[in-house]
């Protein structure tokens, strides 16, 4: 194995030269700090920002919720995650819309409008999926003969 | 207050520690997310050497579709990894608080692979996602800026892939990685790549409960006693929330957005960037022709197609070319941008063209458009589209005469090539 991962350290850092490389030769100094600020600084909104909101978000759910079952705070974690990742990648869409596109075929719909639409349906879905899962518990827990039969 | 930053990192790896955040979790999404990449890579690579080709290459002209196809794949991966590349960061995330953060030089570098392969894919998929809409709030060139960064992802995941092997091989399957009643089982892999770092000081891996967690004292303490109250999570419906987070995250991605490049999508093409069948002629447009600067020039009654091998020359006025055959053909246009939508085009065939000036079975062309600049005014084709029977000087699109916003009074269309390649207001062809 260690012939191995010798083999890969060397072979990735070596496409890591190359890319830097082309970079140097295809994009001025000036832009290529410009570049640098921005690896920066998603590194700085991912680990500084997001991520620790993420945790405290998970952290305050779990001692809220003490008396919820930890299916339906997962369910409702869940729905969080999807609309937090389609909101990273329509409010992009919804900010050029507003600087106006190159031309009326590029984002042609109201994006603003159909995101509320997508949280609205997403409230809507984890709200029926909670009560069919609660409902489910219950009755199992309602005849526990059944089960042990 | 008493705090050291040896207690701060500890309180905040207790406080992160979570079911989902293990080995063989950051093993399965990176499974995935190397392969986005990988697929991501190539389907890029291809796109590049498309516009790009080295002297030797010649590319496959059918299916027709191809293009379209490795475009579209590219696009919908892309947009894929914002769900899995988080996923990924989520599952590692209390990696960042190890004490002392960096323990010797291999771990410098590994650290420092880590931080450019984080960074790099976080810029490269959010630019990459904002290109699609033509959007560019950056200052560097994004086309120069996504290749080279292509380079430096897929080295920096080798050199990750190298450093975890031991845990990749340790937590690849399921049934080594978790004990009957779902928990996660350490140890085997060598201590010094466990991922919650070293055993013999690593309070994360210990079970968090109130009697082994550090005295309330101070700001840190108080945080981390209040996050020791917190309830022991379920650990099953825990993992099943995280990963059927991120496949309905996926999922949701890949149906609600796949639609401008996959048709069987369209109709639930709820946040794509472009729609099928919206823009004149039904086909939408990535540069206008007012935008190319061609509003007066490409309605000048005197244009005239001017096709040259040499010192041999023909023009062809309009009227000519549609007293030429006409063909028919059925081909897609694909654009760079993911978007891509089947047309039906009819024009001259270029081969026919190409013909008329003696051009030869290896010829390739030299294609100049009206448009006064762009990257794209002046571009190659090479002899296999050229020879191509269904490469057309299209004149018409979808039963009606082009529309000048597609290239009135001609334009290129040629099977499997980049949108930016099927060049609009031809102005010269030269045999080279």
């Amino acid at each position: 194995m260690r012939a191995t991962r010798i083999v890969f350290v060397t072979v990735g850092a070596l496409g890591i030269v190359f890319g830097a490389w082309v970079m140097v030769d295809t994009v001025r100094p000036k832009s290529i700090w410009g570049l640098a600020t921005w690896l920066i600084g998603a590194v700085i909104i991912h680990d500084a920002i997001i991520a620790p909101a993420v945790v405290a978000i998970s952290i305050a759910m779990r001692r809220v919720g003490r008396r919820i079952p930890p299916a339906v705070i997962a369910i409702v974690q869940g729905a969080v995650v999807v609309g937090s990742v389609f909101t990273l990648v329509v409010v992009p869409e919804i900010i050029r819309k507003a600087k106006v596109p190159n031309n009326d075929t590029v984002l042609p719909f109201d994006y603003a409008s159909r995101l509320v639409v997508l949280w609205a349906a997403i409230v809507v879905i984890t709200a029926l999926v909670v009560t069919v899962y609660l409902r489910r518990s219950s009755r199992q827990k309602a005849r526990p003969s059944t089960r042990q039969v | 207050m008493r705090f050291s930053m040896r207690e701060l990192l500890y309180g905040l790896r207790r406080g992160v520690t979570s079911p989902n955040r293990n080995a063989r979790t950051a093993v399965v999404i990176g499974r995935l997310l190397g392969l986005a990449f990988v697929v991501c890579l190539g389907t890029g690579l291809y796109s590049h050497f498309l516009q790009e080709p080295l002297a030797w290459m010649r590319f496959p002209t059918r299916p027709v579709a191809l293009y379209q196809v490795t475009q579209g794949v590219h696009i919908t991966a892309g947009i894929l990894c914002f769900p899995l590349l988080f996923a990924k960061l989520y599952a590692v995330y209390p990696q960042l608080f190890t004490f002392p953060p960096i323990k010797s030089v291999p771990e410098f570098f590994e650290r420092a692979s880590i931080a450019i392969f984080v960074a790099s894919s976080l810029v490269q998929i959010f630019t990459g996602l904002l290109n699609t809409f033509q959007y560019y709030p950056w200052p560097f060139p994004f086309k120069q800026v996504h290749y080279a960064l292509s380079y430096v992802i897929i080295g920096s995941l080798i050199v990750h892939i190298g450093v975890k092997l031991p845990i990749i091989a340790r937590y690849w399957r399921k049934r080594d990685s978790y004990d009957a009643e779902g928990r996660f089982l350490e140890g085997d892999a060598a201590p010094a790549e466990a991922p919650a770092g070293d055993s013999a000081d690593a309070p994360a891996r210990v079970p968090v409960t109130v009697e082994n967690a550090a005295p309330a004292r101070g700001v840190v303490g108080r945080i981390g006693a209040w996050i020791d109250r917190t309830p022991e999570v379920d650990v099953k419906s825990s993992r099943r929330g995280f990963f059927g987070a991120i496949g309905v995250t996926a999922a949701a991605l890949l149906v609600l957005t796949g639609g401008q490049s996959f048709r069987a999508l369209d109709p639930v093409n709820a946040f794509a960037p472009r729609k099928r069948g919206i823009g004149p002629n039904d086909l939408p447009i990535n540069r206008t022709a007012k935008a190319a600067q061609v509003l007066d020039t490409a309605v000048d009654p005197a244009w005239a197609l001017t096709v040259s091998n040499g010192s041999t020359k023909r023009t062809f006025t309009l009227a000519e070319l549609e007293a030429l055959p006409q063909t028919q053909v059925d081909l897609p246009i694909a654009c760079v941008e993911g978007w891509s939508q089947m047309a039906t085009w009819k024009g001259v065939r270029l081969v026919d063209l190409a013909d008329a000036v003696g051009a030869g079975s290896d010829s390739a062309l030299k294609i100049t458009s009206l448009e006064k600049r762009g990257g794209y005014r002046v571009t190659t084709m090479g002899s296999e589209y050229v020879r191509d029977p269904a490469t057309l000087v299209a004149l018409h699109l979808n039963g009606e005469r082009l529309s000048i916003d597609h290239g009135y009074p001609a334009r290129m269309i040629a099977p499997g090539r980049p949108g930016v390649l099927q060049t609009k207001w031809l102005s010269t062809l030269e045999v080279i």
